[in-house]
């Protein structure tokens, strides 16, 4: 009697609005509208998708109220946030953990599609914005990695720099694009920040829009049975028939799948974020902590792995080239064939293709996780020229070491098994290349190394050549460089040439 | 009813993690508050963005800092305003308006701190220093400085001189005429490079203040040839 008459009342205001705005008609169809009564369990994973993608708007704001973007004091006020706010660490720990779920999800999503062929006509701007998703997606969490400013942000910002600054001719532009200056700094964590919270959840929210638009309007696809195949002149008003006699309301029947689906996802979302906790910050203050190995997030580990294991001499060409030809291949899958089969069984050639990507994606998953190879970023200043560089060196050759920890070439190189393992140890380098060699090197990079060429001075270069040309073996005393191995000036004190002070 | 039942016993899963937030597996341990001027601090602040170019002893390409003789000699407000505005070619400024990391506070609290851990220490292994001699660079007399040249330093540093040359225009473009002063007064006898007062050929007793900055002055102008 009572609910009846709050029902009454309850009404009151809602058919206020509804005459006003048409929101419940506008929605009811969007409820209601059938879907394909086989579409079962394939079905969650874009809805999963999008759960996460609420999450991380809902606990970005949050951490939005509480982070400072600026260069001194991120560090700090993710401090603050994991120990000093309550629940801080579990919102960062949701943030860190669903978006990489969200991306693993979404990749599903698009295994799911691209095997049970659901690009197909009608539904090719469904997987083009799909692709936009993902990349949009992709440079949120590039850009949510930098947030932390740590040493993994330093790695996923260098190599960006690396590729941009590989770009022909406006590689210098782009790069202070991208990083607002020469060289890493406050600058960029502002400019990565604006992109993070305004730019990029912008235009994923927009993509979404559409993305949700096209699937009400295209329908979704049936399972699909080997021997139905698609004919665009036919398909669409075949679909529509069968959705009107054998569909099913899309709620509540569809949607309880998802449902089910979605609660299961949040509920290891929480087990995962309470006990793996928030991602990073890794290594800043801390001063122990010289030889941290700083990594990506998992949805880049793969690039990781793969920029380890790639050959020197073509590098520019995979860092540049694949990435963009990767993307042209996924925008051009609807239009490499928009009809005909969507059965897995009867594309044998697409499932191969979709296999070797997955075990592409994890084998270089794997190897990412497992190289050592990584730069280290306080290296320059904090490990010192062990002293068997330093002795009986002349004062050029000690200033060549004063610049190799200046312009930071310990970053990336080892000294007496300290330093960056991004490129080899150069401890015995002189035995393998020569001075103009050397010059080429430094100056041109290449094999992943910064070319420095315009950054070093004349002075600087001689300098650092005369250092390297002493790097050699112990048991090896003759450098290939004439008169960089001077016997010590403590084994020499004949009479007439005073005396040394030790 | 099943419905029902479900749901609270999630709402109690939620519950019990809202209680046990703080002793999770994943809560992040509390980090350690760090004192800006304590020791720890000093020592710290050090190792991650000065130790890799000025050691102690033998190791490091640049001036070691951990050591006593520095600290006899060099004048605070001289060493803060290097650590701000940096030197030279390679000695970084460190003073945030200049693109660094620190406060002007920091620095101060860090010249404090290198100070009293390797300040007050007698100066061990050399002899100890017998004159005073002011830490900033004087303009000498170069024409004086080619001949202390000759007859001090130029059997370690002259033609085929073990030490290496210091003319080499190239070497004197990396480094400023103060680190060159330096390099003169502080020496650096793990290496065999003796500090001003020591015994040098025809200058038993070392040299004089007039003669370092003689020297000095004659080494900056070939800089320039
Ligand atoms: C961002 C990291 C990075 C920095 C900084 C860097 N290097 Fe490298 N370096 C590398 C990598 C990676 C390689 C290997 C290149 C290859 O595979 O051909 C390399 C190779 C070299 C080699 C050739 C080694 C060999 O065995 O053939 C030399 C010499 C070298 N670097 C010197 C320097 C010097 C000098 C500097 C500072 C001016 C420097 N590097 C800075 C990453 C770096
Ligand atoms: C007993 C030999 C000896 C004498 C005498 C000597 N030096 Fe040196 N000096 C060295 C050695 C060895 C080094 C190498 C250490 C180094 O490169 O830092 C050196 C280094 C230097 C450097 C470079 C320091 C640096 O870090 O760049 C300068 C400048 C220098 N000496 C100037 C002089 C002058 C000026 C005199 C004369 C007043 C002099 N030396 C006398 C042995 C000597
Ligand atoms: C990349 C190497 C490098 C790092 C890192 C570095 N310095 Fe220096 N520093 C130098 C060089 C080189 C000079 C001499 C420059 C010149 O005079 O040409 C110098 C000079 C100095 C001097 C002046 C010495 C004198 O009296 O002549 C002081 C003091 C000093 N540094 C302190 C520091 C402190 C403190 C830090 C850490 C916060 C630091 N430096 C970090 C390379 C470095």
């Amino acid at each position: 009697m009572i609910l009846a008459r709050i029902l009454a009342l309850a009404k009151i205001p809602i058919e206020w609005i509804e005459l006003r705005t048409g929101a419940i008609a506008f929605s009811k169809p969007m409820l209601f509208h059938h879907v394909p009564r086989s579409a079962k369990w394939w079905y969650v994973f874009g809805s999963a998708t999008l759960m996460f993608f609420t999450i991380q708007i809902v606990t970005g704001v949050c951490l939005g109220t509480m982070y400072a973007p600026s260069a001194a004091q991120a560090w700090e006020s993710l401090r603050y946030i994991d120990e000093d706010v309550p629940f801080g660490w579990m919102l960062r720990a949701l943030h860190g953990w669903s978006s990489t779920a969200m991306v693993v999800m979404m990749v599903i999503h698009m295994l799911q599609v691209f095997l049970h062929g659901s690009f197909k006509f009608p539904r090719e701007l469904n997987w083009i914005t799909g692709v936009f998703l993902l990349l949009t997606v992709l440079a949120l969490a590039f850009t949510g990695q930098v947030m932390r400013w740590d040493q993994d942000a330093y790695w996923g910002l260098g190599i960006g720099a690396a590729i941009v600054d590989r770009v022909p001719i406006f590689g210098d532009q782009m790069r202070g694009l991208l990083l607002g200056g020469p060289i890493i700094g406050g600058e960029t964590l502002n400019r990565f920040f604006a992109l993070h919270v305004f730019i990029l959840p912008g235009a994923a929210i927009a993509l979404v829009g559409v993305h949700m638009t096209l699937i009400i309007k295209n329908g979704i696809s049936e399972m699909p049975k080997p021997g139905a195949v698609v004919v665009p002149s036919t398909y669409r008003k075949e679909f529509e028939e069968r959705m009107e006699k054998t569909g099913v309301p899309f709620f509540p029947d569809a949607v309880q799948r998802d449902m089910v689906f979605c609660g299961t996802c949040l509920i290891i979302l929480i087990i995962l974020a309470a006990s793996f906790g928030p991602f990073g910050p890794g290594g800043m203050p801390d001063p122990t902590l010289i030889d941290t190995n700083p990594r990506p997030d998992y949805p880049f580990m793969w690039i990781f792995g793969a920029v380890s294991l790639l050959p020197p001499a073509s590098e520019t060409a995979i860092m540049l080239i694949t990435p963009a030809i990767g993307v042209l291949i996924l925008i051009a899958v609807p239009f490499l064939s928009n009809s005909g089969e969507r059965a897995p069984s009867r594309r044998p050639g697409m499932v191969l293709v979709a296999v070797f990507v997955v075990m592409a994606i994890v084998a270089l998953t794997y190897e990412g996780v497992t190289s050592p190879w990584s730069p280290v970023m306080d290296a320059w200043s904090s490990l010192a020229t062990p002293a068997q560089f330093i002795k009986g060196r002349t004062p050029l050759q000690v200033q060549g070491a004063v610049v190799f920890q200046s312009v930071q070439c310990r970053n990336c190189h080892e000294l007496g098994g300290f330093g960056g393992k991004r490129g080899p140890a150069l401890d015995e380098i002189s035995t393998r290349l020569s001075p103009d060699q050397l010059v080429r090197q430094i100056q041109q990079g290449g094999g992943n190394m910064p070319a420095f060429g315009k950054n070093l001075n004349s002075a600087q270069m001689s300098a650092l050549v005369a250092f390297l040309g002493t790097l050699r073996p112990e048991n090896e005393p003759d450098s290939k460089i004439p008169g960089a191995n001077l016997p010590l000036p403590t084994s020499m004190s004949p009479p007439d040439r005073g005396v040394l002070t030790r | 009813m099943m419905h029902l039942r479900v749901a609270s016993v999630f709402l109690c899963a939620m519950l019990a993690i809202v209680v046990a937030c703080e002793r999770l597996p994943g809560a992040p341990k509390a980090s350690i508050p760090v004192v800006v001027g304590s020791p720890s601090w000093t020592l710290a602040t050090f190792n991650t963005n000065c130790r890799g170019c000025h050691s102690q002893g033998a190791e490091g390409a640049a001036l070691p800092l951990v050591n006593p003789g520095y600290w006899k000699i060099a004048n605070d407000d001289q060493i803060t305003k290097v650590i701000a505005l940096g030197q030279g070619v390679s000695m970084p400024g460190y003073l945030d308006e200049n693109g660094g990391p620190f406060s002007a506070d920091e620095i101060d609290a860090l010249v404090k701190g290198m100070r009293s851990m390797w300040g007050g220490e007698p100066h061990d292994g050399n002899p100890v220093l017998p004159g005073t001699i002011s830490p900033t660079l004087v303009v000498g007399d170069a024409v004086a400085g080619a001949l202390v040249f000759e007859s001090a330093c130029a059997n370690c540093h002259g033609a085929n001189g073990p030490a290496g040359s210091v003319t080499d225009p190239m070497y004197l473009r990396l480094i400023s005429d103060q680190g060159l002063w330096s390099a003169v007064v502080y020496g650096r006898s793990e290496l065999g490079s003796p500090p001003w007062n020591s015994p040098m050929p025809n200058h038993p007793n070392g040299l004089t203040p007039t003669e370092v900055a003689d020297v000095v002055s004659w080494l900056a102008t070939k800089r320039t040839q």
